[in-house]
C-alpha cells in the first residue's frame, strides 16, 4: 500500500508540470497569434483613417493639402461583407511586361476584396511573374495557357481579326467555374482588365453592386475620346454611342463591363468565341450568351463619367541593344 | 531506482507532514491545495491559447481570413527585413520617429492621356508614406482638371504652374527628343521648394529627398524606400531607356566607376531623370543649381548634377545597381481619327466629359 501511495504522490506532483510543459510548447505560436490580432486591428483603424480629410484654406496661387499621416495597409484587410472582385488579366512576355504589372498591382493594392487572376500566354509560368505576384501581397491565382502560333498576332500589328488574350480569358472563366460551384453563396464580380489600361479606384466600387452585367464608358477606344452606352431617362441602356460599328450587339470594350459571378456560374457554356470573330465583336460573343440589352445596369453616374482609360504603352525603342544585346541579359526588367 | 524514488517521496512526505503539522494543517489539505493551484495555472494557460482551440471549430471564411492575414504578416515581416537591409549604415542617425520626406517634382501638360497618367501615378504614390507631390503644370493657368484631381487624390501635394516659352515648346510634328521638356517646370518646383523651406527653420525641415518623376514612367514601391536614405545624390538603373533594356551606373567596391549606357556615354552624368535623387540638404545648400534649358540633348540631367556632386560621391542603390526599380515607359498617343471625322460633322463627343 505505501508503494502505491508513493506512486500516486509522484504522479500527482509530476502530472501538472508535464501538462504545463506540453501546453507551453504549443504556446510558441501564441505570440504570433497576438501579433496577428494586432495587425488586423491596426488595419481596420487605418482603413477608417483615410476618410478624414483636412483642407487648408490657403491663398489661391498655391494649393496645399496637408493630411493626417496614414499609411494604407497593403492590401486592405479582407471584409466578410463586400463581394469579391475577380479580375481576369491576360499577359504576355515583352519588355514592358514587368513595368505594366508593377503599376497595375500598385492600383489593385488599394482595392479591398480583390482577387487577381493573372493568365500568362506561355508554355510555363515564368519566374518573373511568379515572384512579382508573390511580392505584391495581393490575393492572386496564377495560370497559364499558350496561344497556338497561328492565332497569335503577327509582329506587333494590332490586327483586330485575331483577338489576343481570348484563350487566356476563357481559361480563367473555366477556372472560376471549377472553383466556385453554383450553390456557393459567395458573392463575386468578374472583370476583364488588361495590363496596360488605367483604372480609377472609383470604378471598382461602382462595379461591386453589379447584379447581372453592368456597363460604363471607356476612354480612348474606337478611335474616339470615349465610347459609352446610351442611357435613357428610365436608366436603361438602349444603344451605343460609338462610331466603329455601333450596331454590334454590344458595342463596348473589354474594360467597359463587369459580370456577376452567379451569372457566369449559371451559364457554364458561355465563353469568348475563339474563331471567326470579327474585329470588335469579341465582347459581344460572350455577352450575348449572358444578358440582353435590357438587363444591363449603367454605372458611373448613368454613364456620364470616365473611370477607365484604354491607354496603350509604346513599344520601347531598343535599337542600341544591337544584334547581340548590349545589356546584361540576366537583369530582369 | 523505484526504491530510491520512493524513498525520496517518503522524505518529501515527511517534510511536508512536518511543515503541515507546524501550520496545523492536514497533509491531505496541502496536497489538495497544491493540485488546485497547478490546475488553475493550467486552465489559465489554456485560456491564453483558447483562441487556437476555438479556431478548429470555426467555419471556412474565418479560416481563410486568418490564413490571409498570416500571409500579410509574413509579407510585412519580409518587407521589414528588406527595409532593414536597404538602409545604409549612417553615422548621424536621423530622428527615428519620422521618415524623411520625399519631394517628388512632376511636370505635366494637358493632353488626352493626362488624367489617366496622373491617376495611375497617384495610385502608386498613395502607397508611399511621407511623400509630398509637387505637380507643376505647363500652362499659364492652373487647370480645373488637375486641381480637382489633386483634391480628390488623397495625397499631400503642391500645385504649381508655369508655361514653357513658345520657342522651347515642341510643335505638333516634332519628335519627342527634339527639345528638352519640363525644364521650366522642374526649375519652378525647385524654386518653390527652396522658398518653402525657408519658412521651416530647424534641422528637421532640411531633411528630405528630391526626386524628379515624369508622369508616364512606372515606379515600383521599393524605389522610394531606397532613395529615402540619400545623403547627397543617389543613383540606380532605369529600365527601357536610352534605346536599351536598361541604363545603369556600374558599381565597383561600392562606388560608381562608370556608366553603362548606349547613347553618348561621354556625358558627365549619362543617366535619365528617373535614375537619381538629390538630398534636400544639397538642393538648399546650392540655391543656384537648376536645369539648363539650353543644354544639348541628353545633357539636361548633367546640367543640374555637375553643380552638386562628382561621380565619385554618387551613392549606388538598388542592390549596388543590380535591380531595375523604375521603367521609362511612354504611353501611346490614342488614335483619334474617328473623333476628328465626327468633329468635322459637328458630332464630336461631349467635350465637357473629362
Amino acid at each position: 500500500m505505501p508503494k502505491r501511495r508513493d506512486i500516486l504522490a509522484i504522479v500527482l506532483i509530476v502530472l501538472p508540470w508535464t501538462l504545463l510543459i506540453t501546453v507551453w510548447h504549443q504556446s510558441a505560436i501564441a505570440p504570433l497569434l497576438a501579433i496577428r490580432k494586432d495587425e488586423g486591428a491596426e488595419g481596420r483603424r487605418e482603413a477608417g483613417g483615410q476618410d478624414s480629410k483636412e483642407y487648408c484654406a490657403s491663398d489661391k496661387d498655391i494649393v496645399e493639402v496637408v493630411r493626417t499621416e496614414y499609411v494604407y495597409t497593403r492590401p486592405p484587410p479582407w471584409s466578410d461583407v463586400l463581394p469579391t472582385i475577380h479580375i481576369i488579366t491576360p499577359t504576355y512576355s515583352r519588355p514592358v511586361q514587368k513595368a505594366e504589372l508593377t503599376r497595375i498591382a500598385n492600383t489593385f493594392l488599394h482595392v479591398p476584396n480583390l482577387h487577381w487572376i493573372l493568365i500568362e500566354d506561355s508554355q510555363r509560368r515564368t519566374p518573373l511573374v511568379t515572384s512579382l505576384l508573390r511580392e505584391t501581397g495581393l490575393n492572386y491565382t496564377h495560370l497559364n495557357v499558350e496561344t497556338p502560333k497561328n492565332f497569335k498576332v503577327r509582329g506587333d500589328t494590332r490586327d483586330p481579326r485575331i483577338p489576343r488574350g481570348t484563350m487566356q480569358r476563357n481559361l480563367a472563366l473555366r477556372w472560376l467555374r471549377e472553383t466556385f460551384k453554383n450553390n456557393n453563396s459567395q458573392p463575386g464580380i468578374v472583370y476583364f482588365a488588361d495590363d496596360d489600361n488605367s483604372y480609377s479606384l472609383e470604378l471598382f466600387e461602382e462595379m461591386r453592386s453589379t447584379r447581372k452585367v453592368s456597363v460604363w464608358p471607356v476612354a480612348f477606344v474606337g478611335g474616339l475620346r470615349y465610347e459609352s452606352p446610351k442611357v435613357n431617362a428610365a436608366g436603361k441602356v438602349y444603344g451605343w454611342k460609338a462610331v466603329f460599328d455601333p450596331h454590334r450587339p454590344f458595342a463596348i470594350d473589354m474594360a467597359g463591363f463587369a459580370i456577376n459571378l452567379k451569372l457566369i456560374l449559371s451559364k457554364p457554356q458561355a465563353y469568348f468565341k475563339l474563331r471567326g470573330v470579327k474585329g470588335g465583336y469579341q465582347e459581344s460573343s460572350l455577352l450575348r450568351e449572358l444578358v440582353t440589352l435590357n438587363d444591363l445596369e449603367p454605372k458611373a453616374a448613368n454613364c456620364t463619367k470616365i473611370l477607365v482609360w484604354h491607354t496603350r504603352t509604346e513599344k520601347p525603342v531598343l535599337v542600341n541593344e544591337g544584334k547581340k544585346g548590349f545589356t546584361d541579359p540576366n537583369m530582369e526588367i | 531506482m523505484l526504491g530510491e524514488v520512493s524513498s525520496i517521496s517518503n522524505l518529501l512526505e515527511e517534510e511536508i507532514a512536518t511543515m503541515a503539522a507546524r501550520m496545523k494543517l492536514k497533509l491531505k489539505t496541502v496536497f489538495v491545495l497544491y493540485f488546485m493551484v497547478s490546475l488553475m495555472g493550467l486552465i489559465y494557460a489554456l485560456m491564453q491559447l483558447g483562441q487556437q482551440c476555438d479556431c478548429a471549430e470555426h467555419d471556412l471564411p474565418k479560416d481563410r481570413a486568418i490564413s490571409r492575414l498570416q500571409e500579410e504578416l509574413y509579407r510585412l515581416q519580409g518587407q521589414i527585413r528588406q527595409l532593414e537591409k536597404a538602409k545604409q549604415p549612417e553615422k548621424k542617425q536621423p530622428p527615428k520617429s519620422s521618415l524623411s520626406t520625399i519631394f517628388v517634382i512632376t511636370p505635366t501638360y494637358a493632353r488626352l492621356v493626362q488624367k489617366a497618367e496622373l491617376t495611375r501615378l497617384s495610385q502608386t504614390f498613395l502607397h508611399v508614406p511621407q511623400l509630398h507631390w509637387i505637380l507643376v503644370e505647363d500652362s499659364p493657368r492652373k487647370t480645373s482638371l488637375v486641381s480637382n484631381f489633386l483634391m480628390k487624390s488623397g495625397l499631400t501635394y503642391t500645385h504649381l504652374n508655369i508655361p514653357t516659352a513658345k520657342e522651347r515648346k515642341l510643335q505638333e510634328g516634332d519628335p519627342s527628343w527634339l527639345k528638352p521638356r519640363g525644364v521650366e517646370q522642374r526649375n519652378e518646383g525647385l524654386r518653390w521648394l527652396r522658398e518653402d523651406r525657408k519658412t521651416e527653420p530647424g534641422d528637421n525641415g532640411q531633411q528630405g529627398v528630391v526626386y524628379f518623376a515624369d508622369d508616364d514612367n512606372t515606379y515600383s514601391l521599393q524605389l522610394f524606400e531606397e532613395m529615402r536614405s540619400t545623403q547627397r545624390v543617389s543613383v540606380w538603373p532605369v529600365g527601357l531607356v536610352g534605346g536599351m533594356k536598361f541604363e545603369s551606373p556600374v558599381v565597383e567596391g561600392g562606388k560608381v566607376v562608370r556608366f553603362h549606357t548606349g547613347w553618348r556615354p561621354s556625358r558627365p552624368f549619362p543617366m535619365d531623370m528617373a535614375g537619381f535623387a538629390v538630398s534636400l540638404r544639397l538642393v538648399l545648400a546650392n540655391p543656384d543649381a537648376c536645369f539648363d534649358g539650353e543644354a544639348p540633348m541628353g545633357f539636361l540631367e548633367s546640367s543640374l548634377l555637375k553643380g552638386l556632386v562628382t561621380v565619385d560621391e554618387l551613392e549606388p542603390k538598388a542592390d549596388n545597381c543590380t535591380k531595375v526599380l523604375v521603367w521609362h515607359t511612354r504611353t501611346e498617343k490614342p488614335k483619334m481619327k474617328r473623333e476628328e471625322a465626327l468633329q468635322v460633322q459637328g458630332l464630336g463627343s461631349d467635350p465637357a466629359v473629362e
